[in-house]
């Protein structure tokens, strides 16, 4: 066959020796851009723990760097949750802070001072390399080294990942892809071997994820359901047998060591399909042990009814199992997934958050950019081959699609496989076009004593004067000829080679572009600081960390701050303060108490303050520099959340105007006016205009000459450009009237209110 | 929030009058003759909602006149036909203290225009300014009918067309709660079961294709093609095929119009599709002519598509940095 182009002589080694030395070198590259692309944030910003849930995690690896590891399991928190108080240890996965904890000891054991908090902030890059690398020895198993490469490169930029992991956001979710995609490599590779070591490492590693992170449940239906289609497919092989019962038996006795976890993986609904397919394996294990050693044909179709009835059985004591109790059904969040509506009408603070709202397209190309359309096309190239591990892939990347439409979280969930399956499309594009292999030309082919038959119908289509193949010729290959016809496809020429590979070239360029512009505008943001850009440059807005840090040095150390429960463990983690609620949510009446006291007038909130031992109040206000994350923004989730518990106290339509609109202005509602959260946010805000026309900035609405007045509270401080307020609850008057009267007399008596002068100005 | 008008007049019975039994027998009548409701004009409204009375009653406001073009009434229609119906099944004591009724635009201009200021301090909701003057563009206070989304905004209306939360938020002002029950829907579970005896009727046809990875390999993908193209979003929040001006173009990053689903969908579907045809077609023609025709066709049908997706990212987000050839 010719070739395209000529290509160097060079012996086998060398080329296999350059090759893997070229492999190593191009994952050192990898790794590289994977760590320094999720650095943004801290070159922009600095070495700082971001948004809200790493907050606790930060503060908990604090506490198992500095007390040890069994001090932390057996960690009580009375500062959050008052007056409740929280079981940490039993409360959580514990896989992120043990492995910074064991990060920071090695570390300190070769005398390397590093701080944990630069551990804290760089493990989830640190962890995006290894992701790379996992990824690669994944893809690898499914085609080969070169799609892994892509892959792994792919993985590491991508932006539907770098979201989760950039720099500073310590969360479970950082460690959590590396170990998905790893246990998903292991068990890949004990399924093509057989092999119960590779099995029982994925076991272990499967015990990593459980402890490490939530959505462990999504390998522990994937791998069942790979295994049940292998079945159904009728690939059972013993390899699949080995592989699953060292994976299953291991992975869920050392997963129930978790006390988080415990009793789950034999009492729910979630962790019943591994048990049922675990099940299924055996009773099919068990029929082909029989069949190949028993002969009579009858005995073999009474096992096979005997297999099936007790494969029903086993079903349905599950089902039974369930509807007696002994197995929890779905919880919430699970069939929240399903079920879509279900979220919103039962369970309002999931429904609320917002990384749970489903899916628009644009996030989706946002997220992953030219690899969403590869995609589809590695999945069909994957079932060109449909090995075993190309049925994983399939069932994968089904499964994730549909989740990572219902809700945005799961974008993360999806975006290896998508990496994966576009590799593979984009490597066998490149392969093609590569190859240097031209196939023979038509006439050639036509003189030529060896053809496909197909070549040769077409041939004989076009110019049937010309061929000197008889129709019997041709007919005798048409049965023998098909596996002759590989070596006559290729691509002719070099221009077609250049066109298409420079094509495919611009778009990983174009793919490296949108991701590198994504990350660092899009998911680089601490949220802790928030930048903006006017004409003189960036403007970094500091207000959480101004306010935090007045409230651990001007505020008693026992005291009480309440706030709503998206700001409890930065209130934790930064100014050292209890917290009413925070975003643990495990108690939605306490949520509820919060929200109700928020959303009710002063004279109802105050007794509810009181008896919590309130000494602050936190709000978020936006209104002024036209941050829209602020409270007022998340007030009805507030109302809703309390109409919840108090369905005849707090009304939620009492809080739009008549026409059914969400107003702070003159229209608001009176509910709306006198509510805790309205006066707090707007407390003394019209003075801050003096005498211009007052504007809200988010809600884009003028508000009243006149604010509203407080009579419970009095504001204790105000950050620079207003985003946190904190107002201090007063004591109980001494004369034992209600502060209202006591105010009212104060007034009175002075005539006039007596107002100390407006102390900051507004940084507009 | 574009709803249909549905009217609570829930007032409790409090005013006793002589003249009202036979008023009252009236209606009564008029509601068994219409499967319980009420088909009101203008003086029948004036009569059902008049002070003196002894019943409670409420009222859908609606256009189903094909000119008035309102759609979202016309959807409405059904439930409360169905919850109307319910209704009819309770006792006939408590069933003559409540009233189901309908007033259609057609019939009843007069208190149309003056039920803006008058109905507004009695009921929850009122008529706003007419933004389109086909249709009668009517808002609830979201609480009337439970909403899927938060916040009702233009981009997610609220979805709340259904009987059953229906027949639950207005069991608040009935006598007795209304017995609605969602009716089988013997249709689906119909063809459901015709569907499964077809398929095994014809097993040893369908079985092949059943068998063929090609069959599943077209489910998967377009399944994913849908789900990635945010046909979920579509679903959960309701969103409308086109919006009420005709844009299918949803302002803002996370919104999106169903539209724009079936679009995005065929745009990823095609380029995947062309990546597949230089893949595994293009090689195996055998004529290096067409061959070469074949790739530079895909190549440029590539960079077009690709082109157009990127441009159409654009009008979604106007931050977007980056374009091609458009």
């Amino acid at each position: 066959m010719p070739l395209a182009y000529p290509l160097p002589n060079l012996s086998p080694t060398t080329v296999t020796n350059t090759a893997s030395l070229l492999r190593i070198v191009a994952l050192a590259l990898i790794s590289g851009a994977a760590i320094a692309s999720r650095l943004f944030a801290v070159i922009n910003f600095e070495s700082i723990i971001h948004e809200f849930d790493p907050w606790f995690n930060y503060r908990a690896t604090k506490v198992l760097a500095s007390q040890g590891f069994y001090e932390f399991w057996n960690w009580f928190d009375p500062t959050a949750w008052y007056p409740l108080g929280r079981v940490v240890g039993g409360t959580i996965y514990p896989g992120l802070m043990v492995t910074s904890g064991v990060i920071y000891n090695v570390l300190h054991k070769l005398h390397l001072p590093v701080d944990i908090r630069n551990i804290c902030v760089l493990l989830a890059p640190g962890f995006s390399a290894f992701t790379a690398w996992a990824t690669y020895m994944f893809t690898k198993e499914l085609k080969d080294e070169s799609a892994g490469l892509l892959a792994a490169a792919f993985i590491g930029i991508v932006p539907g990942y770098i979201s989760r992991s950039v720099a500073g956001s310590y969360d479970n979710e950082a460690i959590a892809i590396f170990l998905l995609m790893f246990t998903f490599y292991l068990w890949i590779k004990a399924l093509k071997q057989g092999s119960a070591l590779f099995g029982t490492l994925a076991a272990l590693f499967y015990f990593y994820m459980v402890a490490a992170w939530g959505g462990y449940a999504f390998i522990t239906n994937m791998i069942p359901l790979h295994a049940l289609t292998l079945m159904l497919m009728g690939r059972y092989t013993n390899r699949l047998y080995v592989a699953y019962s060292s994976w299953y038996a291991i992975g869920t006795l050392a997963s129930m060591q978790v006390p988080f976890v415990g009793f789950q993986p034999v009492r729910t609904s979630e962790h019943m399909g591994a048990l049922g397919v675990f099940g299924l394996l055996q009773i099919v294990a068990f029929v082909q042990l029989i069949r190949s050693h028993v002969s009579s044909k009858q005995f073999q179709d009474l096992l096979f009814v005997s297999a099936i009835a007790s494969g029903v059985i086993g079903a349905l004591a599950i089902v039974g199992l369930t509807y007696k109790g002994w197995i929890a059904p779905w919880t919430g969040r699970f069939y929240s997934l399903w079920d879509t509506g279900y979220a919103k009408k039962y369970i309002p603070i999931i429904a609320s958050v917002s990384e749970h709202q489903p899916t628009a397209w644009p996030s989706f190309f946002m997220d992953l950019h030219s690899l969403i359309f590869l995609f589809p096309a590695g999945v069909v190239l994957c079932f060109r081959e449909l090995r075993d591990e190309h049925v994983f892939v399939i069932i994968y990347a089904f499964v994730a699609s549909y989740f990572a439409g219902v809700m945005v979280r799961l974008m993360l969930t999806l975006t290896p496989v998508v990496c994966v399956a576009a590799a593979i499309a984009l490597s066998t594009l490149f392969d093609t076009y590569i190859d240097p292999l031209e196939p023979e030309t038509i006439d050639k082919v036509a003189a030529g004593t060896e053809d496909s038959n197909k070549k040769a119908k077409k041939e004989k289509a076009a110019a049937p004067s010309t061929s000197t193949a008889s129709v019997s010729e041709l007919l005798a290959r048409t049965v023998s000829a098909p596996s002759k016809g590989k070596k006559q496809r290729g691509i002719f020429g070099l221009d077609t080679r250049f066109a298409v590979i420079f094509n495919a070239l611009g778009l990983l360029f174009f793919f490296v572009l949108h991701s590198t512009w994504v990350t660092s505008t899009a998911y680089s943001s601490p949220s802790v600081v928030l930048a903006s850009h006017n004409e003189n440059g960036l403007n970094l807005i500091d207000d959480f960390r101004e306010a935090y840090y007045w409230l651990r040095q001007n505020t008693p150390e026992d005291a009480v701050v309440m706030s709503w429960w998206d700001y409890g463990y930065q209130i934790a983690g930064m100014a050292d303060r209890t917290t009413l609620v925070d975003n643990n949510t495990w108690n939605n009446t306490h949520i509820a108490t919060v929200g109700k006291a928020m959303s009710s007038p002063e004279e109802v909130a105050y007794p509810i303050l009181r008896k919590h031992d309130v000494d602050y109040v936190l709000v978020i206000f936006g209104g002024l520099i036209g941050y829209s994350g602020d409270d007022i923004n998340k007030f009805l989730w507030m109302v809703r959340i309390a109409q919840g518990v108090w369905p005849d106290e707090i009304q939620e339509p009492a809080y739009f105007t008549p026409s059914g609109d969400y107003r702070v202005d003159e229209q608001a509602s009176p509910a709306m006016r006198n509510s805790l959260m309205y006066k707090m946010s707007y407390y003394r805000y019209a003075e801050l205009f003096t005498g211009a026309q007052a504007v809200d900035r988010v809600r884009g609405q003028q508000m009243p000459k006149v604010g509203p007045k407080l009579d419970y509270l009095e504001e204790a401080f105000t950050s620079e450009n207003w985003i946190v307020r904190i107002y201090q609850v007063k004591k109980e008057d001494p004369l034992g009237r209600d502060l209202k009267t006591a105010n009212a007399f104060a007034e009175g008596k002075k005539r006039k209110r007596a107002r100390p002068p407006v102390r900051r100005r507004a940084a507009a | 929030m574009l709803l249909p008008f549905l009217l609570l007049l829930a007032l409790p019975a409090c005013i006793l009058a002589a003249k009202p039994q036979n008023v009252q027998e009236r209606f009564v009548n008029l509601a068994q003759q219409n499967d319980g409701i009420i088909k009101l004009d203008a003086d029948t409204f004036d009569l059902l909602t008049s002070p003196k009375r002894n019943w409670s009653t409420s009222i859908q406001f609606t256009a189903l006149d094909k000119r008035r073009r309102c759609n979202p009434c016309r959807e409405f229609e059904p439930a409360w036909k169905a919850v109307a119906k319910a209704w009819t099944a309770v006792p006939k004591e408590q069933r003559d203290q409540h009233f189901f009724a309908t007033l259609d635009f057609d019939d009843g201009h007069s208190v149309f225009q003056k039920s803006g200021t008058m109905l507004q301090q009695m009921v929850l909701a009122y008529l706003l300014p007419e933004v389109d003057s086909n249709c009668l563009r009517l808002l609830l206070v979201s609480n009337m009918l439970p909403c899927f989304n938060p916040i009702p905004t233009e981009e997610a209306p609220c979805r709340g067309f259904d009987a059953e939360p229906l027949a639950e938020q207005l069991s608040a002002y009935t006598p007795l709660p209304i017995p609605y029950r969602a009716p089988i829907n013997w249709a689906l579970w119909g063809s459901f079961a015709v569907m499964g005896l077809s398929l095994i009727l014809a097993v040893r046809v369908v079985a092949p294709i059943f068998r063929s990875r090609w069959t599943w390999a077209t489910l998967v993908t377009i399944t994913s093609l849908i789900m990635t193209s945010g046909y979920m979003f579509t679903r959960i929040r309701g969103m409308p095929m086109t919006g009420p001006n005709g844009d299918w173009i949803a302002q803002g990053f996370q919104s999106q119009y169903g539209q724009e689903t079936v679009v995005v969908a065929t745009l990823y579907g095609l380029l995947g599709a062309s990546f597949l045809m230089l893949t595994v077609v293009a090689p195996r023609q055998t004529s290096p002519n067409r061959q070469k025709i074949q790739i530079y066709i895909w190549t440029v049908v590539i960079m077009v598509l690709f082109s157009v997706l990127v441009s159409f990212f654009r009008a979604k987000n106007r931050g977007y940095p980056f374009k091609l050839f458009i």
